[in-house]
C-alpha cells in the first residue's frame, strides 16, 4: 500500500495543496458478541482503506475511500473540496512545524490476535460469562462483547514524513443484569489493550478477574440504598477522579474546545486548589492511550495540563499550535480511515498528592465514597456530569453501606477548588474508550481526591 | 455503484454462491453511501468532505449456527471470501436452538420522496456558501454569539438485501441536513453550547428555524440565575426526554430485551402504564420521517406499531429471531451493525401524540419550574431499572409564566417508568428529530437539585 500513498502524494502540490497528507490502513478487525451464552454475532473482516487530507489556499479538503487503488483520484477530490471552502475562509489555516519521520514500528503483541483461533476466543466468552453466572444466583442476564484487531496503518504526507506502524488491539466489555423480586439493576466493566496481543485475556484480564470485578458491582447495586441528593464531601477513587479528569477537565483543554470553553483565555491562571496536576500523557509504556506518533506524525509527549494549580498546557494538534502559539502535543487522532483526525485525549490523570488513603477520609460525617462510573458528559461552560454505578456511604470517617445508581455533577473550573486532597500513588489506570464524533481508545485515573462539601453534586433520589 | 439495482444483483450473486456452497439460509444487506458535508468551526468554514463507500454485511446459518461476515468491496471475488469466513466462523459456533429461520417476504410499499435529485445536483461550493451564511446569520443574531460548531451535508444511500427464503429488494433515498452549535460569553463564564438542526429528503433546509431557536435561546442563557432543589414542575424538549427515555423507556420494549427478563415492563402488555392522554407509536413508513424506509435491516417491511395507546402498553418491538423465538410477528425494527455483523432492535422514529396548547400557553402556566432545553448523561441511566440522574444543560427557569434565565449545574433525577405517570400536559406541535417526533412535554414533580 506504501508504494500507492508514495505515488499519489505528489498529485496534489501541483493542484494548488500546500499540505498533502495520505494516512492507509490495511487489518484484520473482529466482533464476538454472546448473549447469555449464545452467539449473537461473530463478524470478522479484513478491511482497507484510504484518508486523504490536503490544504489548499488555507482550507481543507478531506476524502476518504475503502479502495487504495484510487488515492490519486482522492488526492484530486480532496483539492477540488478545499478550494470550494478556501474562498469564504477570513483566516487561511497555517499549521505549525514539526519535524518528519520516516519509521517502522512494529507490533509489541505476543499473540496476534489474528493467529488466535475462534474456538478459543470464543471459549474465553464462555468462560467469562460462567464465572459471572455463577458469582450470584440473582445475576439474570449477561452480554459479553470482544473486540479484536490487527494491522497496519501508513501515514504519508508530502512534507516527507512516511510512518509505517504495525498494532493491535485486543477489548473484552461484558454487561451484566441483576434481578431481585422486581428489583432490576445492571453494571459494566471493560478492559482493552494497544500493546499486548491475547496474551493481555491469558496474562491479566482473565475470564475470572474480569468476571469478579463486573458481577460484585451487580450484587452491591441489588444491596444498596438509595442516594441523598444534595452536596456532600465526597471521595473520588481512582476510575471516577480519572473520567472527571477526561471528562470535566480534559475536554476544555483540547485546544480546538478551550476557544470556546471554561478554560479559555485562563492559561497562567491559578485554575485548581493547591496542589493540583493534571496531566495528558501519551508516552506511557503500556498504557492504552499511547503511541509514538498521532495521526499527523507528531511525536506524542506529556501535556502539563494543570501544573502547581496552573492552566499550563493545552493538547493541540498542528493546526490550533498554530492558532495559539504553542507546541504540537501529538494528540491528533482518527478512529479510522473513515475520519480526518482532531485533537484527542490519550491518558489522562491527576499526578498523586501526598495524603495517605485513610487522612482523606477522615472528618466526613457524612459523604460518599465513589468508586466506578458508567458514563460522563461535560459541557463548554464546564458543567460534568458522570453516572456512578459504584459507590458507598462514609459515615463518620468510615465506608459504609453500597449505593444505588446516582449521578455527580459539577462544574469543574468550581470544583477544582474545592479539592482539599490528593492520595499518594501509585493508581489502577481506567482503560476506555471516548467519543467526540469518532471513537477512541484512551486511559484515565489518578489516586484517591477528596472534595469538599460543594464541589460536587449528588443526583439522588432521597 | 450504478444503483441499487446493481447493488441488488451483488447481493443475488452471494445467495446463489453460498447456496452452491451447501449453505442453505443466508441472507445479505448491502449499503452504498455518498456524503458530502462541510465543517464549519468557530465561525469558520473549515473543511469539506466526501466520503463514499459500500458496506457489505452477510449473516448465514448452518445447522443452526450462525456465522457473519463484512466486506467494503463491491465485487464478486470479495463477497466470495467473505462468504468463506462466514462459514469458517459457522462452523465453530454451538447450534442455537432457539434460531428458527430467516426472513420471509412481505408486502412492501414505496416510502414517497425518499428520492429527491436536487440532493445529487448540489456542488459542494453551494453547500459552503449555505453554511457561511447561517454562520454570519447566527453571529448577527445575538450579541456576543459564537457559531462555534456548524455541518451541512447532503447525502444518498442505495440499500439491497436478498436471502435464501427469496427476499430480494432495494430502495434508495436521499436526505441533507445543517446542524449548528453556538456559545456566548457571558461576565462570569460561558454559555451552555446551543445546538439545533433541520432536516430534509431533499435541499430544503429551514436555516432561519435553526438560527431563531439558537439565539432565542442564547439570549435567555446570557442571564445566570439560581435554582431551588426541591420538588418541581418540569418543561423538557424533546432533545432531553427523547436521550432519557433512548436510553430506558426504549430498552425496556425491545423484544430481546423483553425476553432476556431486562425488561421492568416485559410483563405489563395491555396493562395501564401512564396517563389517558399518552399515546406513543414507533413509525417507520411515515414519509415525513427521515427515518422511515421500505424494508428493515432483514428485508421485512417496516411499519407503524402502537408502543402506548391512551396510556396502556399495546406492543413491543421486534426483529425476526427474537419474534420467532417468542411467537410473534417481527414489526420491522431489525437494525445492523455492518462492520460488527450484528442485529438489534430499533425503533424507527418515535412519534408521540400532541396535545391541545401550545408551548407558549404551557409555559404561561408554570409559576416555578424549569424548561430543560438540554441534557447531559442520559446515556449514564440504568436501562433496566429506569433510574436516571442526569444535568439539564441548559436548564432555564420559569418563573409566574416567563423564561427568567439559565441556571448551571442543575440535576434532575426519577425514575422513566414513574415519569410516564408524571406528566402534566403534552404541548400540541411536535418537532421533527432523527428518530423522534414530538412535543415539549410538561411533567410535574420532578427531583431537582441544584447546586450549592
Amino acid at each position: 500500500m506504501l508504494d500507492k500513498l508514495e505515488k499519489a502524494i505528489d498529485t496534489g502540490q501541483p493542484l494548488g495543496a500546500s499540505y498533502v497528507e495520505i494516512r492507509g490502513e490495511s487489518g484484520f478487525i473482529e466482533f464476538i458478541q454472546m448473549d447469555d451464552g449464545r452467539i449473537n454475532a461473530l463478524t470478522q473482516r479484513l478491511e482497507q482503506g484510504i484518508a486523504v487530507r490536503v490544504l489548499v489556499d488555507g482550507a481543507w479538503g478531506f476524502v476518504s475511500s475503502g479502495n487504495p487503488d484510487t488515492a490519486e483520484d482522492a488526492v484530486k477530490s480532496a483539492c477540488s473540496m478545499a478550494k470550494s471552502a478556501a474562498s469564504s475562509r477570513k483566516e487561511p489555516i497555517k499549521l505549525a512545524d514539526t519535524k518528519t519521520f520516516q519509521e517502522t514500528i512494529t507490533s509489541t503483541a505476543k499473540r496476534d490476535p489474528r493467529d488466535v483461533d475462534i474456538e478459543e476466543k470464543v471459549q474465553y466468552m464462555k468462560n467469562l460469562t460462567k464465572h459471572i453466572s455463577d458469582y450470584d444466583e440473582r445475576i439474570s442476564a449477561i452480554t459479553v462483547k470482544v473486540r479484536t484487531s490487527s494491522g497496519k496503518k501508513f501515514l504519508v504526507t508530502s512534507e516527507g514524513t512516511q510512518i509505517e506502524q504495525h498494532g493491535s488491539l485486543v477489548w473484552v466489555y461484558p454487561w451484566v443484569t441483576g434481578k431481585e423480586n422486581a428489583r432490576l439493576s445492571a453494571a459494566r466493566y471493560e478492559e482493552a489493550s494497544t500493546n499486548e496481543g491475547w496474551e493481555f485475556f491469558d496474562r491479566f484480564a482473565t475470564p475470572e478477574y474480569i468476571g469478579d470485578k463486573v458481577a460484585e458491582k451487580v450484587k452491591l447495586q441489588l444491596e444498596g440504598v438509595p442516594a441523598k441528593g444534595g452536596s456532600f464531601p465526597c471521595v473520588c477513587g481512582p476510575r471516577v477522579i480519572g473520567v472527571l479528569a477526561h471528562e470535566a477537565l480534559g475536554h476544555l483543554a483540547e485546544a480546538d474546545l478551550t476557544i470556546q470553553s471554561a478554560f479559555g483565555g485562563k492559561r497562567g491562571e491559578v485554575v485548581a486548589a493547591e496542589g493540583v496536576n493534571m496531566i495528558d500523557d501519551g508516552t506511557l509504556k503500556g498504557i492504552l492511550g499511547t503511541s509514538k506518533y498521532d495521526d499527523e506524525g507528531v511525536p506524542t509527549s506529556r501535556v502539563e495540563i494543570i501544573k502547581d494549580s496552573v492552566l499550563t498546557e493545552l493538547m493541540t494538534n498542528r493546526e490550533y499550535a498554530s492558532k495559539i502559539d504553542q507546541r504540537t502535543t501529538g494528540n491528533a487522532r482518527a478512529e479510522s480511515y473513515l475520519y480526518p483526525p482532531i485533537i484527542r485525549m490519550r491518558n489522562t490523570f491527576f499526578e498523586p498528592g501526598e495524603f495517605n488513603r485513610e487522612e482523606l477520609f477522615e472528618g466526613i460525617e457524612f459523604g460518599y465514597y465513589c468508586s466506578d462510573f458508567r458514563g460522563g458528559q461535560a459541557q463548554m461552560n464546564a458543567s460534568f456530569q458522570v453516572g456512578i454505578q459504584e459507590a458507598y456511604e462514609i459515615v463518620n470517617g468510615e465506608l459504609g453501606r453500597p449505593v444505588t445508581d446516582l449521578s455527580i455533577s459539577g462544574i469543574a473550573t468550581d470544583s477544582l477548588f474545592k479539592i482539599e486532597g490528593i492520595a499518594k500513588g501509585p493508581f489502577p489506570w481506567e482503560q476506555g474508550r471516548c467519543g467526540k464524533g469518532q471513537e477512541a481508545f484512551i486511559a484515565a485515573g489518578g489516586p484517591d481526591v477528596r472534595f469538599a462539601k460543594g464541589g460536587i453534586t449528588f443526583g439522588g433520589k432521597d | 455503484m450504478r444503483d441499487e439495482q446493481q447493488l441488488l444483483e451483488l447481493c443475488k450473486y452471494v445467495v446463489t454462491h453460498a447456496e452452491k456452497k451447501g449453505v442453505s439460509d443466508i441472507e445479505v444487506l448491502a449499503r452504498y453511501s455518498s456524503a458530502l458535508n462541510v465543517d464549519l468551526e468557530l465561525g469558520e468554514i473549515s473543511s469539506v468532505n466526501q466520503n463514499m463507500g459500500v458496506q457489505i454485511a452477510i449473516r448465514l446459518y448452518i445447522e443452526k449456527r450462525m456465522g457473519s461476515a463484512f466486506t467494503n468491496i463491491a465485487t464478486n471475488a470479495a463477497c466470495d471470501d467473505a462468504v468463506e469466513m462466514a462459514i469458517a466462523a459457522a462452523k465453530t459456533v454451538d447450534p442455537d436452538p432457539d434460531w428458527v429461520a430467516l426472513p420471509e417476504p412481505g408486502k412492501y410499499s414505496e416510502i414517497k420522496g425518499a428520492w429527491q435529485d436536487s440532493v445529487l445536483e448540489i456542488e459542494p461550493g453551494k453547500v459552503v456558501g449555505f453554511l457561511a451564511q447561517l454562520s454570519k446569520d447566527l453571529a448577527q443574531a445575538e450579541e456576543g454569539l459564537i457559531p462555534a460548531y456548524g455541518n451541512w451535508g447532503t447525502d444518498f444511500e442505495y440499500k439491497a438485501y436478498a436471502n435464501s427464503n427469496g427476499i430480494e429488494i432495494a430502495e434508495r433515498s436521499t436526505d441533507s441536513y445543517a446542524v449548528a452549535q453556538a456559545v456566548a460569553k457571558t461576565e462570569t463564564g460561558m454559555t451552555p453550547g446551543v445546538f439545533a438542526y433541520d432536516v430534509d429528503r431533499g435541499t430544503d433546509i429551514d436555516s432561519e428555524s435553526v438560527v431563531k431557536d439558537i439565539s432565542e435561546t442564547i439570549r435567555i442563557c446570557k442571564t445566570a440565575v439560581e435554582g431551588k432543589t426541591g420538588k418541581f414542575q418540569v418543561l423538557m424538549h424533546p432533545f432531553v426526554y427523547g436521550q432519557l427515555m433512548q436510553y430506558t423507556l426504549v430498552e425496556s420494549i425491545k423484544g430481546d430485551n423483553v425476553a432476556r427478563g431486562k425488561s421492568k415492563i416485559g410483563d405489563k402488555m395491555g396493562e395501564k402504564i401512564a396517563p389517558d392522554f399518552l399515546s406513543i407509536y414507533d413509525d417507520g413508513r411515515n414519509p415525513e420521517f427521515l427515518n422511515s424506509s421500505v424494508f428493515d435491516d432483514e428485508g421485512r417491511p417496516r411499519q407503524r406499531t402502537p408502543i402506548i395507546e391512551n396510556g396502556i402498553l399495546r406492543s413491543f418491538l421486534w426483529d425476526t429471531y427474537w419474534a420467532n423465538k417468542m411467537g410473534v410477528s417481527s414489526t420491522g425494527n431489525a437494525s445492523r451493525n455492518m462492520r460488527r455483523g450484528l442485529v438489534e432492535i430499533s425503533p424507527s422514529t418515535i412519534y408521540i401524540e400532541p396535545g391541545k396548547r401550545s408551548f407558549e400557553d404551557i409555559i404561561s402556566g408554570v409559576d416555578y419550574g424549569y424548561y430543560i432545553r438540554g441534557v447531559q448523561g442520559a446515556h449514564s441511566s440504568n436501562p433496566e431499572s429506569g433510574d436516571f440522574s442526569v444535568v439539564g444543560n441548559p436548564a432555564i427557569l420559569i418563573e409566574k409564566g416567563e423564561l427568567k434565565g439559565t441556571v448551571h449545574g442543575l440535576m434532575v433525577s426519577g425514575n422513566i417508568f414513574d415519569l410516564l405517570n408524571q406528566i402534566i400536559e403534552i404541548a400540541k406541535d411536535p418537532i421533527p428529530l432523527i428518530g423522534l417526533t414530538a412535543p415539549q412535554i410538561l411533567f410535574g414533580d420532578v427531583s431537582i437539585i441544584s447546586k450549592d
